[in-house]
């Protein structure tokens, strides 16, 4: 079934800016007994910012993938999309080696022996020809190592999803909401190295998330008008919003002064992660619908000067996803290293941010110069001109 | 029975590292004197309820200890040095007319579900009225699923509520080095919102540790190879003492 190839609209700023803002969020909460951790999202929700990044990755790709497959094939679309895939294996492997360094440094200027015991279990080291071999296979996922095999993984199966929706939406979302719902209710998870653990972010149940944006993507791309589905699912949005954020918020408040109470704690808590509990993903489908209820597309503040530098990252979220882990990485360690008072956890959370924001100025300036058509040397002195 | 131990982490560290900011002028000048912690680590406000009875009628008191590596304190190199029997001493000091007694079961490189099926060999046949439950390290190095670690935790404290036996937990030890490598993180989240959720008190090691560190207290990096058993004895005394004076004010 052909569909026809829409005209290109202007980029939704929307999906940049909050991707944006997902990735400063995932940073933030990376780096650990971070006080500016109660400023994100999961402090409020009982979703956070991982939840937001796959979801709006799967919106964009299928966006900009959709257009490819469209124009230049199915072949070239998914060409791209593994390459993609590639570039974020590479980046996951760094990450690798960079934990290995930081690892077998501890091993080695360890003085404390009242971790004697322990260490010697953490101590992969014991066998580095199995570790790095699971590591290339993704089944190796310490500690901040756990996020990019999901997103690798996501990348890996979009081109059957992509082919899929072309022949119809319904099937794919179908496939992978039964897929969601086995594995809540089976609990089935992914098994990793060592023995015994598992995948932090269960790709089986992830994709969903993944797969959802994808579909809200491609129907966005079609010309779907979801003003129908927006007007009588609000109320209840809004209300599953509403209840989520005041209960989680009691939870958080709670955390800080015992006197307050935590509502409904002992009833929902704990909320699973690696599966993607339900309690995470209906009030995350919530806040979709209602940031696209009063979100409009040309929103005033998404050109403005003070969210360029959170569009930017969304628009380089590849690069900057990337960074941020390692500089979370990078500042975990500083903190440990040296001192974590609260004046150093400011200073290591503005210094990252701000690496993320210029990073993507960077990028973003350098693929502009990238696209740029080479002038013809005809007027070599006229070209460069002084003057303004 | 009052609302009791609540999650109380990031507030620890909060005021661990405000403490510290405020302090740090001064710290260079004077000293911290030995085991000394922020008063807020040792706010505590659950009752111990059982044991409390025992103390006050001046009856023996048998108390587990039952934990990982750092509850059987072989860095320290003897028995005696370890973190259970500095307990049962500075108990004893609170207490000179009662007899007190601490088991040390710690057994290195076990899960917290590893622990609990130890529970009725190496808790219930000692016969305790008091279970001081060091857990979280070993899965937190082996990065053991946070559900099932939550799980294996609310099953050990059901069990010890089941018995009217009291309980408590102590969390993980701090390092810089370690903290590095190993993600603690959502692991001390978890066991402070246990203790929470079931009214238990959890003894904040990590966040004492840590402070002590960050007032370079008891640092491993400025010793000589055969000081640091000695350093190591130290730092366990001082949780002792700790504990001791938590358990303290929890019986009042």
């Amino acid at each position: 079934m052909p569909e026809p190839s829409t005209p290109r609209e202007p980029r939704d700023l929307r999906l940049d800016f909050f991707r944006g803002v997902s990735l400063i969020f995932i940073f933030i909460d990376h780096v650990p007994q971070n006080f500016l951790s109660y400023f994100t999202l999961q402090a409020v929700a009982f979703y956070d910012a991982a939840e937001v990044f796959i979801f709006i990755s799967g919106f964009t790709a299928a966006l900009v993938y959709g257009r490819r497959l469209a124009s230049k094939g199915a072949l070239y679309a998914s060409a791209q999309v593994l390459r993609r895939a590639w570039q974020l294996y590479v980046a996951h492997i760094f990450l690798f080696v960079l934990f290995v360094a930081e690892v077998s440094y501890t091993a080695i200027a360890f003085k404390n022996p009242m971790y004697n015991d322990e260490m010697r279990v953490a101590d992969f080291l014991d066998e580095p020809h199995i570790a790095v071999i699971k590591a290339l296979m993704l089944e190796f996922q310490p500690t901040f190592l756990d996020i990019l095999p999901l997103y690798i993984v996501m990348l890996l199966i979009f081109p059957a999803i992509l082919l899929g929706m072309q022949r119809h939406w319904l099937l794919v979302l179908v496939a992978s909401a039964t897929l969601y719902v086995v594995v809540q209710v089976f609990d089935i998870s992914v098994p990793a190295y060592p023995e015994g653990h598992v995948w932090y972010f269960n790709p089986l149940a992830w994709q969903f998330l993944f797969v959802a944006g994808a579909v809200l993507g491609n129907r966005a791309a079609h010309g779907a008008s979801f003003a129908s589905l927006l007007r009588w699912a609000y109320p209840v949005a809004l209300a599953v919003f509403a209840a989520t954020l005041v209960v989680k918020t009691s939870w958080t408040i709670h955390g800080l002064y015992e006197s307050f109470p935590a509502w409904f704690l002992k009833a929902l808590w704990p909320v699973n992660k690696n599966n993607l509990s339900p309690l995470r993903l209906i009030p995350f489908f919530a806040l979709v619908l209602l940031v696209a209820t009063h979100v409009p597309r040309d929103a005033r503040f998404l050109g403005s000067m003070a969210a360029r530098p959170l569009v930017l990252c969304g628009q380089q979220s590849l690069e900057i996803f990337c960074l941020g882990i390692l500089l979370s990485a990078l500042g975990h360690f500083i903190l440990s290293e040296y001192t974590s008072a609260i004046a150093m956890q400011l200073v290591v959370n503005v210094a990252g941010i701000a690496v993320m924001c210029l990073t993507a100025k960077m990028i973003d300036w350098y693929k502009a110069m990238d696209r740029m058509p080479i002038l013809q040397p005809a007027a070599p002195r006229s070209g460069d001109g002084v003057q303004r | 029975m009052k609302r009791a131990a609540k999650q109380r982490l990031p507030l620890l560290i909060l005021a661990g590292t405000v403490a510290l900011a405020l302090a740090a002028p001064a710290s260079s000048r004077a000293a911290p004197r030995d085991c000394e912690v922020p008063p807020e680590l040792l706010a505590i406000s659950v009752k111990l309820p059982h044991l409390a009875e025992r103390l006050h009628a001046k009856q023996p008191v048998n108390i587990v200890a039952i934990g990982g590596a750092s509850t059987k304190g072989a860095a320290a190199g003897a028995p005696d040095l370890a973190y259970p029997h500095r307990l049962q001493v500075a108990l004893a000091a609170f207490y000179p007319e009662v007899p007190i007694n601490v088991v040390n079961k710690g057994v290195p490189r076990q899960s917290t579900q590893q622990m609990v099926q130890r529970f009725p060999t190496d808790v219930i046949a000692e016969d305790p009225i008091l279970v001081v439950w060091e857990a979280g390290i070993s899965d937190a190095v082996r990065g053991v699923e946070i559900d099932d670690f939550a799980a294996a935790l609310q099953a050990g404290l059901d069990e010890m509520k089941n018995r009217a036996i009291d309980i408590l937990l102590v969390d993980m030890q701090f390092s810089r080095r370690t903290s590095a490598v190993i993600d603690f993180e959502q692991y001390l989240n978890t066991i402070h919102r246990i203790g929470d959720v079931d009214e238990v008190y959890v003894f904040p090691r990590f966040a004492m540790m840590r402070y002590w560190s960050e007032q370079n207290m008891f640092n491993f990096d400025e010793v000589a190879e055969d000081e640091r058993a000695r350093l190591a004895a130290k730092v366990y005394d001082c949780i002792g003492k700790k504990l001791a004076e938590a358990i303290h004010t929890a019986v009042r």
